[in-house]
């Protein structure tokens, strides 16, 4: 029976049209997999329907038999509480941050018109999507819990009022590798169990093509291609569709070449940092443990954990740019001084990259500003024209339009924010980058090809690289040797070829089987 | 939580003793004295009433006993109103100001509120621009202006209400005051209020309640109202405060025997103790109603209680 089908939907916002006509119908119990990077068009095509975007929906999309595309708002209101679950990509922020969990789950169970659940129920519940400490979970705010536990709290509410169709909107995109293939298999598991529809939206091919019976590759708001996703993913016919399946990394990648290595530029031993307890409690975290760590120049090396295994902070302290307690840190040769006395020279040796590229670009500068902000300090008698040829080299150095200069952040691409971010690295010349989950915002196809240009950037400046990454498969694409951090403590490092091959601790294990 | 806490009382007393301190210095730089009256006193007496209540000491001492006395809970005699102390005083007319006050503040949260949210929830609405309208027009009239016009229209046109005196806390006699000094409190509540869920309605969490068909009400209230709170809980702290003590103007056009006519003639007749024991119980309310609405935030948005 089919649960939900669209014919000939179009999604229109402001009058223009960015979905050009979506055809899919999926059976109760079966998976559908809408796949395309950002600005294609899949999550309006899934949200617009339901009344839950700005977009307007037009042709037809029909759930249970009954037509969306032109229902009242109060209509769909009462189909989306009784008919559908949602689940949308950030878990951090789709609970509501006042509400206890056992709260929102409580009000989600009744949505539908069921009577208020008992205490064990909704432990029941929790348990079911896999939260530990269930009873305790209930009095807890959103905010004490991580993030996979949140989705998964997301989860349980979505699916508490027994809907038909789940729409999973990148819902593991957020999470690290690891606890994304445990949450696709708690969604397999709750699709099999409840007989539900199920719509996953998602950037990467690879990633859920196991996980669904059909897939629909969008682009710009049309179809690309469709078909059994098992076969897509082996056979795709599409340019478009082997590129997206090309860009996602896969531990069986040839490596990077490494060029000539040199001595050793970081130094670092016995680096601990922790902080203090929140709420009420006295006393202080331990988020890193006498760690050690050594990148020569020219190598690019990949510090590898899960969320909370404290891999940012500990490559926070090494460059300087968060607390330290304890240890010691060389940078060629030399001891770093500490965060406080580091001058501009020293700052301008050792660059960092973040993870959200917007988010660490003004807003108010123009790109150009942007970019040439780092020369202010390390060569101030520079003139105009010197800095604007500058600025332009870098442009063409990460291979974007010199026309880019004058636009301001907001009118950036995720991919082209984070190019200027590498720009504005790469104009104080670093012997050194940190790359702090640099390309985990951004889309596969995207990613790839930012961490093909970190690449190239490494073997040509001779940079030496600290990646921090949750994720194996694409630290293996830039890195070559590899630390694996675990609670604040390195539990395992050497060459990537051998840790993954042959890796020795049960984390490591992990960690390889989730990109595998 | 903890920590701020701590934090707060610790800091509130050298606080309040700064106040004192810097209250005492600027009332001796001012020109005049407590006793230079029409008549000015034959110096023998002059200097007779300095000595007798410690005027003639050195400051530093005069500060000194001050502060020696407050912490007994005396705040020491008054020099104009001959045989009433100034706990007396304070006695006869903090009542009257917080009466005032606190039905000033109910009024104006309860009003400000209730607008806000209407506002938001009609959210470009005609309702929604001629609710701001309002508010901006409330915001912008002074409270000496609303007074007399609400005594002019209320009292004297339609002879509804009493429009002066305090008749041992009538409520006819509160009607208008509270009115008149709420109403400005009100549209700036109003506003802060329609701000603060416009911003929380934008957010993730408001997207996920309406997937799960969760009334436009109950997300407005339930899912929306709390955290939108935060900005007007900030205001309420010194509003409350400002509402509860300083209703100055209002005391005055409406003949309100409240603490606010002691501070001006204590001000003006140069009555040091008088003066400096009104700045004490505004600044320690002040402080209060700061350290309540720092402790509001912890139960308005849970993710502050860990900071």
């Amino acid at each position: 029976m089919t649960v939900f089908a669209a014919e000939g939907l179009t999604v229109d916002i402001g009058g223009r049209r960015i979905v050009h006509g979506i055809d899919c119908a999926i059976p109760a119990g079966r998976c559908l997999a809408l796949v395309g990077e950002s600005g294609s068009g899949k999550s309006q095509s899934c949200f617009a329907p339901f009344g839950l975007s700005v977009g307007v929906a037009g042709g037809s999309a029909i759930l249970n038999g009954e037509q969306l595309v032109g229902a009242s708002e109060a209509r769909l209101r009462r189909l989306r509480g009784r008919d559908v679950g949602f689940v949308f990509q950030q878990p951090l922020t789709a609970l509501t941050p006042h509400l206890t969990v056992g709260k929102m789950l409580s009000e989600a169970w009744r949505q539908a018109g069921a009577p208020r659940p008992g205490r064990a129920e909704m432990v029941a519940a929790l348990e079911r999507v896999g939260i530990e400490q269930a009873a305790d979970r209930l009095d807890q705010y959103p905010h004490r819990l991580s993030g996979g536990q949140r989705q998964r709290v997301a989860i349980a509410m979505a699916i508490a009022h027994r809907p038909k169709l789940l729409v999973a909107d990148e819902p593991t995109t957020a999470l690290d590798a690891v606890l994304r293939a445990d949450m696709m298999r708690l969604l397999d598991r709750l699709r099999a169990e409840e007989g539900m529809a199920m719509l996953l939206v998602s950037h990467d091919l690879a990633s859920v093509a196991d996980h669904a019976d059909e897939a629909l590759v969008l682009r710009d708001g049309r179809m690309i291609e469709a078909g059994p996703a098992p076969m897509l993913l082996r056979a795709p016919t599409s340019d478009y569709a082997r590129a997206l399946i090309a860009a996602s990394p896969r531990l069986t990648d040839p490596p990077p070449p490494l060029g000539p290595v040199g001595p050793p530029l970081i130094e670092a031993s016995g680096v601990s940092v922790s902080f203090e307890r929140p709420g009420w409690r006295r006393g202080r975290v331990t988020a890193v443990d006498d760690a050690a760590l050594t990148i020569a120049e020219g190598e690019a090396l990949a510090l590898v954990g899960r969320s909370g295994s404290g891999k940012s902070t500990l490559g926070r302290a090494i460059a300087r740019l968060g607390p330290i307690d304890a240890g010691a840190v060389r940078f060629a040769g030399a001891p770093l001084p500490d965060r406080k006395a580091m001058r501009p020279a020293d700052r301008a040796a050792l660059q960092p990259v973040f993870q959200d590229p917007i988010a660490s670009l003004d807003p108010l500068w123009r790109v150009a500003d942007v970019i040439a902000e780092p020369l202010r300090n390390l060569q101030p008698d520079l003139d105009a024209a010197a800095v604007a040829a500058k600025v332009a080299a870098a442009l063409a150095e990460v291979d974007l339009d010199p026309a880019l200069a004058d636009r301001r952040p907001a009118a950036l691409s995720g991919g082209q924010a984070q190019r200027i971010a590498i720009a504005r690295a790469l104009i104080a010349s670093p012997k050194m980058l940190l790359l702090d989950e640099a390309t985990s915002a951004l889309d596969t196809l995207v990613a790839g090809t930012v961490l093909d240009l970190l690449g190239r950037l490494q073997r040509t400046r001779g940079l030496s690289i600290l990646m921090i990454t949750h994720d194996l498969a694409v630290a293996r694409r830039l890195c070559h040797r590899v630390a694996v951090i675990d609670a604040g403590r390195i539990i395992e490092e050497g060459p990537m070829e051998a840790v993954i091959s042959a890796p020795r601790h049960t984390v490591t294990q992990k960690l390889v089987a989730a990109s595998a | 939580m903890f920590h701020l806490l701590r934090r707060r009382l610790f800091t509130a007393l050298p606080t309040l003793a700064a106040v004192i301190i810097l209250s005492f210095g600027l009332m001796r730089v001012a020109p005049g004295g407590p006793f230079d009256g029409e008549r000015p006193l034959d110096p023998a007496t002059r200097d007779a009433l300095m000595a007798t209540y410690g005027l003639d000491r050195p400051l530093p001492e005069q500060i000194g006993l001050y502060l020696w006395r407050l912490a007994h809970g005396d705040f020491g005699p008054s020099l104009v109103y001959r045989d009433f102390s100034v706990t007396d005083l304070i006695a006869k007319g903090l009542p009257v100001s917080l009466t005032l006050g606190g039905w000033a503040l109910l009024l104006a949260f309860v009003l400000g509120l209730a607008a806000g949210i209407i506002a938001a929830a009609r959210s470009g609405t005609a309702i929604d621009r001629a609710i701001m309208f309002a508010t901006t027009v409330l915001t912008a009239l002074p409270s000496f202006v609303v007074g007399p016009l609400l005594a002019l229209l209320f009292g004297l046109r339609l002879g509804w209400l009493p429009v002066s005196g305090w008749a041992d806390g009538d409520a006819a006699h509160l009607v208008l005051p509270v009115i008149a000094l709420a109403l400005p409190y009100a549209g700036a509540i109003a506003k802060l209020a329609r701000a603060g869920l416009a911003s929380v309605l934008a957010q993730d969490h408001i997207r996920a309640a309406r997937s799960r068909g969760l009334s436009a009400t109950r997300i407005l209230i339930v899912h929306a109202l709390r955290p939108a709170l935060v900005p007007v809980a900030s205001y309420l702290g010194p509003a409350a405060a400002g509402l509860l003590t300083g209703a100055v103007v209002i005391e005055t056009v409406f003949g309100l025997p409240g603490l606010g006519r002691y501070f001006v003639q204590g001000a003006l007749n140069r009555d040091y103790p008088l003066v400096l024991g009104v700045v004490v119980i505004y600044a320690t309310l002040i402080v209060l109603f700061n350290l309540i609405a720092d402790l509001t935030y912890g139960w308005l948005d849970p993710r502050t209680r860990d900071a």
